[in-house]
């Protein structure tokens, strides 16, 4: 595994706590995020992320056929798509429309397709697994207007029926609750108190007896009590037309149907999967055969706020298929971008190899314990001013026997991580760089902030080598590579991983014009240049530790 | 930072606008490809540009962007159908910032821009593959799927897994660039 650094957002810590949980903790995975998925609001000056922004929809399409749906139909035709766009009931694949037509001696597995005209009945083919719809006895006349026959097979579902009276027997009550709410309560309150007297209402007209099922009675929680009966007041009791006996005719388990179904089934297949089962809308029977096929569920861009101020962090452009944004405030147009390698893993004969996010490095990471090993950090500045940094490692509150089982010894010092102690700066980002095709890479002579690179130096500690190891190694463009040194000791096991702390300062003496809203990598002052300092916590994953007792056996690197 | 990938020298051919084409790939039917520049066909792959359209005249049958990877062993196979009778190729349009992974098989009508797919995938006749969107290693892709943009697929059949991060386009691009400046010749 090659090593990992990420960056903490502080929206799980307690305010006013705005340091990191400790690296070991499960916890922590959750505070901390690639550098890519995170935003910055300038109004707060703080990072955000995927967990606290807040989303907004702001347009729907389908992911098959691209066609963007207007918000109004998208409620009728339940989140689906309208149009042709299926998928297979058994592995999901978009299915084809295909006509009965004679086979094409030509043509590879498969009927013929949609585009030969075409002999009805038409039918729905999976590319992938070869089911089709008429195996469960689903033909069309047409090869038109699909999706509105097996919506209709939806909506008259007796599930389906008893939801839409329960919508129609709210509407009025829904209606005048937002009506009054609005008029004078600001936009937060009055979502949380209409949506509290709403669920209050739905609860009590669904909190009718169901057979065998022994009524909930909330009995510690009396507010929500005294809230049912002010809303009972202004509600009609709403009667269901269905017995709720019916539901379990209707497959939705655990009968005498299904028993006798399963003790008869010879293979595993015939019973559908849950993730065959659970994208459907009402309940379904355990049988694969009794699978439909399923409108294809629409997909939403969406635009992001900060939670705190509101302002957005996140505005997409209309068309679905841009990837383009009106708004897109990023953490990595503001934040200097790290990137950690284990010097000593490098393999510089290695060939051509494809780079995928997905795939797995098949270089070895070994660190073992005992010994001691030179990382890098490679910092890059995106800003148009230089910035000073800043690293330290966060203080690690290690108590003994956090949980009892692991010896107390490993747990205490693992391993002691050395960064340089002096600031060192990194270059601002010029536009050339970028679009001079990345060949001149070049170093840069002087430091604009007037401080010089003074990094600690010191030795490897097994006297091999003279070479610094930590301190600034390499600057290049708006590039700044500085060494680090981990000594492991000599029980360590786990991860290396720690918390660092980032610290830059920067300064803008001639603010640019901000070009639009699309986030701008250079923080504008409007007054007299003036130096501010932003702080951030990452977390820095080395890699494992191998044992001592392993790393005998194991042959060398 | 980022270790060269070193390719030896006398292995590749370099064109003027910085394509670099492995000697070992099988380039069939070479006038009907266009390459974008600075794009890497890898040792092993096989571009079938003679798949083409039947009638007279020149035709494009494979187009790629620059920056794009093609890796070592992929297939790129121009997508064909019998319509109305006919059996035909069709033409297969690659964008820029395209990294295919090894061993992949390729047979996609269009593939946008900051695409990337990963290692041994089949992405199936007809494909349609919108910008930023990504194909994990392994996943195959039926015939006539469309990808919408900023989509991971995965698995087999390879199904929509997740929305991709507003930055990937930036990513990507990034990416691209840093493996075209690290892929670098080595004498011998
Ligand atoms: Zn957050
Ligand atoms: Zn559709
Ligand atoms: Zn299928
Ligand atoms: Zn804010």
């Amino acid at each position: 595994m090659a090593p990992t650094i990420q960056y903490y957002c502080p929206c799980l810590s307690g305010y006013p706590i705005q340091t990191p949980p400790p690296p070991h903790m499960p916890s922590s995975s959750a505070s901390f995020h690639p550098l890519h998925s995170l935003f910055f609001c300038e109004e707060c000056d703080a990072v955000r992320c995927n967990r606290c922004v807040s989303v907004e929809v702001s347009g729907y399409y389908c992911p098959n056929c691209l066609f963007e749906v207007p918000s109004a139909s998208v409620r009728a035709e339940k989140n689906r798509c309208a149009r042709n766009c299926f998928s297979c009931p058994i592995c999901r694949t978009t299915l084809s429309v295909v006509a009965s037509d004679p086979p094409n001696e030509d043509d590879l597995p498969g009927p013929a397709s949609i585009s030969t005209v075409g002999e009805p009945p038409f039918f729905l083919y999976c590319n992938h697994c070869r089911w089709d719809s008429a195996e469960v006895g689903i033909t069309f006349e047409k090869p038109t207007g699909l999706a509105a026959q097996l919506q209709k097979f939806e909506d008259s579902a007796a599930e389906s029926l008893e939801f839409e009276r329960l919508k129609e027997h709210f509407e009025p009550f829904l209606r005048t609750s937002s009506l009054s709410s609005s008029s004078h309560m600001p936009s937060l309150a009055s979502h949380s108190l209409h949506t509290s007297s709403v669920t209050a209402a739905a609860s009590a007209a669904l909190a009718r007896d169901i057979p065998g099922v022994s009524k909930y009675n909330p009995h510690t929680r009396s507010r929500a009590g005294r809230d049912r009966t002010v809303n009972k007041d202004e509600m009609p009791e709403y009667k269901s037309r269905v017995e709720m006996g019916l539901f379990n005719q209707l497959g939705s388990g655990g009968d005498e149907g299904d028993v006798d179904f399963m003790t008869h089934i010879e293979t595993a297949s015939e019973v559908a999967k849950l993730e065959q089962r659970w994208g459907n809308s009402w309940v379904s029977s355990l049988k694969t055969s009794d699978l439909r096929p399923l409108r294809i569920p629409l997909h939403s861009k969406v635009s992001k706020r900060c939670p705190t101020c509101r302002h957005i962090l996140i505005k997409p452009e209309q068309k679905a298929q841009s990837v383009r944004y009106k708004i897109k405030l990023v953490a990595a147009n503001y934040l200097p971008a790290i990137t950690v390698a284990l010097p000593h893993t490098h393999d510089v004969s290695r060939r051509i190899q494809s780079k995928t996010p997905a795939s797995t490095e098949d270089k070895q990471t070994i660190i073992m314990a005992g010994k001691s090993y030179p990382f890098h950090l490679a910092l890059t500045n995106p800003l148009y001013d230089p910035i000073q940094v800043r690293l330290s490692v966060q203080r690690m509150h290690v108590t003994a026997a956090t949980d009892g089982t692991a010896p107390d010894k490993a747990r205490r010092t693992p391993f002691a991580v050395s960064l340089p102690t002096s600031p060192f700066p990194v270059a601002a980002f010029a536009e050339a760089w970028e679009y001079d095709d990345d060949e001149d890479m070049f170093g840069l002579e002087d430091d604009e902030l007037g401080l010089e690179p003074v990094g600690k130096t010191s030795r490897d500690r097994d006297g091999r080598g003279k070479i610094k190891t930590v301190g600034v190694l390499e600057r290049r463009a708006n590039v700044t590579i500085v060494g680090g040194e981990v000594v492991i000791g000599k029980e360590a096991r786990g991860h290396v991983k720690f918390n660092m702390l980032v610290s830059y300062t920067y300064r803008s003496d001639d603010p640019l014009p901000s070009e639009d809203g699309a986030g701008t990598p250079s923080r504008v002052i409007a007054k007299a240049p003036e130096v501010k300092t932003f702080t951030f916590y990452t977390v820095v994953d080395l890699g494992p530790i191998t044992p001592r007792e392993e790393s005998k056996v194991e042959p060398e690197i | 930072m980022d270790a060269p990938v070193y390719y030896s020298k006398a292995e590749f051919i370099e064109t003027d606008t910085g394509n670099k084409v492995s000697r070992r790939a099988t380039i069939a039917g070479p006038q009907n490809i266009i390459l974008g520049g600075k794009t890497i066909i890898s040792s092993g792959a096989i571009i079938r540009g003679d798949l083409r359209r039947t009638g007279p005249g020149h035709a494009v049958v494979i187009s790629l962007g620059r920056y794009c990877l093609i890796g070592e062993g992929c297939v790129m196979r121009p997508p064909y159908k019998t319509y109305r009778g006919n059996f035909n190729y069709y033409p297969m349009k690659i964008g820029d910032h395209v990294h295919i992974g090894a061993n992949s098989v390729i047979e996609a009508a269009t593939i946008g821009n900051h695409v990337i797919i990963g290692k041994n995938c089949v992405i199936g006749k007809f494909t349609i593959i919108k910008d930023c969107a990504q194909i994990a290693d392994n996943t195959v892709v039926p015939p006539n799927t469309v990808i919408p943009a900023l989509a991971m697929f995965s698995g087999s059949p390879g199904c929509f897994i997740e929305d991709l991060p507003e930055s990937t386009q930036e990513m990507v691009e990034a990416q691209t660039k840093q493996y075209y400046t690290r892929f670098q010749p080595l004498d011998r």
